[in-house]
């Protein structure tokens, strides 16, 4: 039997408690606790009369404060705590999932716009490529890789070198070098905003622009790209680009440079060899003279040497990376999904890019204060349980 | 039972609601302040402070954690609790309550006056955990769910806490059943 419970006879005496205080009739045998009732509660320490006065008078006043309160402040009072709380971490919780559906790509097809329908440049470091141009603003730059400032050299050299190719060919494998061109058509008008989309691609396929021009001039404009990507996404930049604009014709070419690797290893090999036959000689030369002379041939190998290895890293490099070369010319405009995309679809997109926006803010800021939050919340937490306990703590001791 | 259902929160009328729950409820908060600090002054000071906190946290209350009584005694529990910490830290003096209901006894008959002294000296002589379950429960009329919520132990613990103090109370008064 644990220690809170009570008999039969203990739990009727207690409901009888219950009946007395509420004054209704009790049997005989509970007679005795009316009485007792009675007398504590006829005992207790009553109001003096004048602090009764100021109690009254300090209610009173509090109720008249209340009356005068705004239409807001009497809002706020009707509003339950615990919903707010509930309400606020829904949103909280919508906020989050939305912006994970978001950024998980399900409306990839539709964010990717964004750029082109709000104009400018929409994201860092493309700027540097592609200048802003005006209605009849003609710019031409040149970017080739590695000297390109900006986010977007860097990223896609670190994407590049990340890519999965050994520096040595396998045994039985081949090397193959795959270069594109694409020639797309577009509404003058859309110009920059497909040339800025293919920046975007390629930045997304882990790529580089090696060079770029747009010029931007009615219906004399033009832009052309030659881009590189890791070989195996080449398909995948073809296919978004595409996708950008009408495609007037495409050419893919592969070429098997394996061939020409295995032979530059060969002559590598070769060369290595006679380097050691030479030093081999060099170091059992009777004279002066043929020592002279084998030097002068050893150094022609080295050179030799040294060119063979920054050709070979020169294939490998080739085999690593594709080139596609696209040319954008102007052309009649084409309802296209991402470019040419009505007014509502573009005001629903840029609605769309806004919300985004806004919820990787709010998400950023929530991850920011939550944990502060949490650790408000528990020191408030320990603080009233310490309290709590202090306060019994008197109540024992009084 | 009667259990005021007051709720002092919401609509254009909380501030009456809140007046009436003052109205039925000071004279009880302020017996079982003064029977805790058994200090006049003291239990004037924390009822008026229990008053005001619970207007300015009437936001907070909420109906499904019991009556607006037993919130309003849970709050006055608290401020006389810290009075009484802040007594033992400052060492002050006591002023006693001085016996009130004592002249009204002279009216009634000698058996109930010498009755009602006997229970009030009795409650007196009782530990202050016993005396505050006894006031809660005679004087606050506060049901055992309630009480257990102002208490911070389980229903079923504050019923035994309840029915052993009145044993307690019995015994100090020399009661026979």
């Amino acid at each position: 039997m644990s220690r809170d419970e009570l008999n039969a006879s203990e739990r009727e005496e207690l409901a009888a408690l219950d009946r007395i205080l509420a004054r209704e009739p009790v049997g005989e045998q509970h007679l005795e606790l009316a009485a007792l009732v009675d007398s504590v509660r006829a005992g207790a320490p009553r109001m003096d009369p004048a602090f009764a006065e100021r109690l009254d008078a300090q209610t009173a006043g509090r109720g008249a404060r209340r009356g005068r309160r705004r239409g807001g402040a009497r809002f706020v009072d009707r509003l339950n705590v615990r919903r707010l709380a509930l309400a606020s971490g829904g949103l909280v919780a919508a906020a989050v999932a939305f912006t994970i559906v978001i950024s998980s790509g399900v409306f990839a097809g539709k964010t990717v716009q964004n750029g082109v329908a709000l104009g400018g440049h929409p994201r860092s470091g493309v700027a540097t490529l592609l200048p802003a141009a005006g209605p009849r603003a003609t710019s031409t730059t040149q970017a080739p890789v590695g000297t390109t400032s900006g986010p977007t050299a860097a990223t896609g050299q670190a994407a590049l070198g990340g890519a999965n190719f050994s520096a040595t060919l396998a045994p039985n494998a081949r090397l193959v070098h795959r270069d594109s061109t694409l020639t797309l058509a577009s509404a003058p008008a859309a110009m920059q905003g497909v040339a800025n989309q293919i920046v975007l691609a390629t930045e997304r396929q882990g790529g580089v622009v090696e060079t770029s021009n747009v010029a931007v001039q009615g219906s004399n404009s033009r832009a052309s790209f030659r881009l590189q990507v890791p070989s195996g996404r080449l398909s995948r930049l073809i296919a978004a680009v595409s996708s950008l604009a009408s495609v007037r014709a495409l050419n893919q070419n592969t070429n098997d440079i394996t061939d020409g690797y295995n032979q530059e290893q060969a002559r590598l090999a070769d060369n290595v060899a006679l380097r050691a036959a030479l030093l081999t000689q060099l170091a059992a030369a009777p004279t002066l003279t043929a020592q002279a002379a084998i030097q002068k041939q050893l150094n022609r190998v080295e050179a030799r040497i040294t060119a063979e290895h920054g050709e070979i890293d020169s294939l490998l490099t080739q085999g690593r990376e594709a080139t596609l070369q696209v040319t954008v010319l102007p052309g009649a405009a084409v309802k296209h999904a991402a470019v040419a995309a009505g007014p509502f679809t573009t005001a629903f997109n840029r609605a769309l890019h806004a919300l985004e926006a806004i919820l990787a803010i709010a998400l950023v800021a929530f991850a920011i204060v939550l944990p502060f939050a949490l650790t408000a919340l528990a020191l408030w937490w320990g603080a009233t349980s310490v309290r709590q306990r202090a306060r019994e703590r008197a109540m024992r001791t009084a | 039972m009667t259990v005021m259902a007051v709720v002092p929160t919401s609509g254009a009328d909380a501030g009456e609601q809140f007046e009436q729950l003052y109205r039925s409820s000071a004279a009880d908060v302020y017996a079982y302040v003064a029977s805790l600090l058994r200090d006049r002054a003291a239990a004037e000071d924390v009822t008026a402070l229990a008053f005001e906190r619970a207007f300015r946290r009437r936001a907070l209350f909420d109906v499904h954690r019991g009556s607006a009584r037993a919130w309003l005694f849970a709050i006055a529990r608290n401020a006389a609790l810290d009075e009484l910490r802040r007594r033992r830290r400052t060492g002050a003096l006591l002023h006693e309550v001085a016996d009130a209901s004592s002249e009204l006894d002279e009216d009634l008959d000698s058996d109930l006056a010498e009755r009602r002294l006997v229970v009030r000296e009795g409650l007196a002589a009782l530990e202050a955990r016993d005396r505050e379950v006894i006031l809660l429960k005679f004087v606050g009329r506060l049901s055992n769910a309630e009480l257990a919520r102002v208490l911070h132990c389980s229903e079923s613990n504050a019923g035994t806490r309840l029915h052993r103090a009145i044993e307690r109370l019995r015994e100090a008064c020399g009661v026979t059943r």
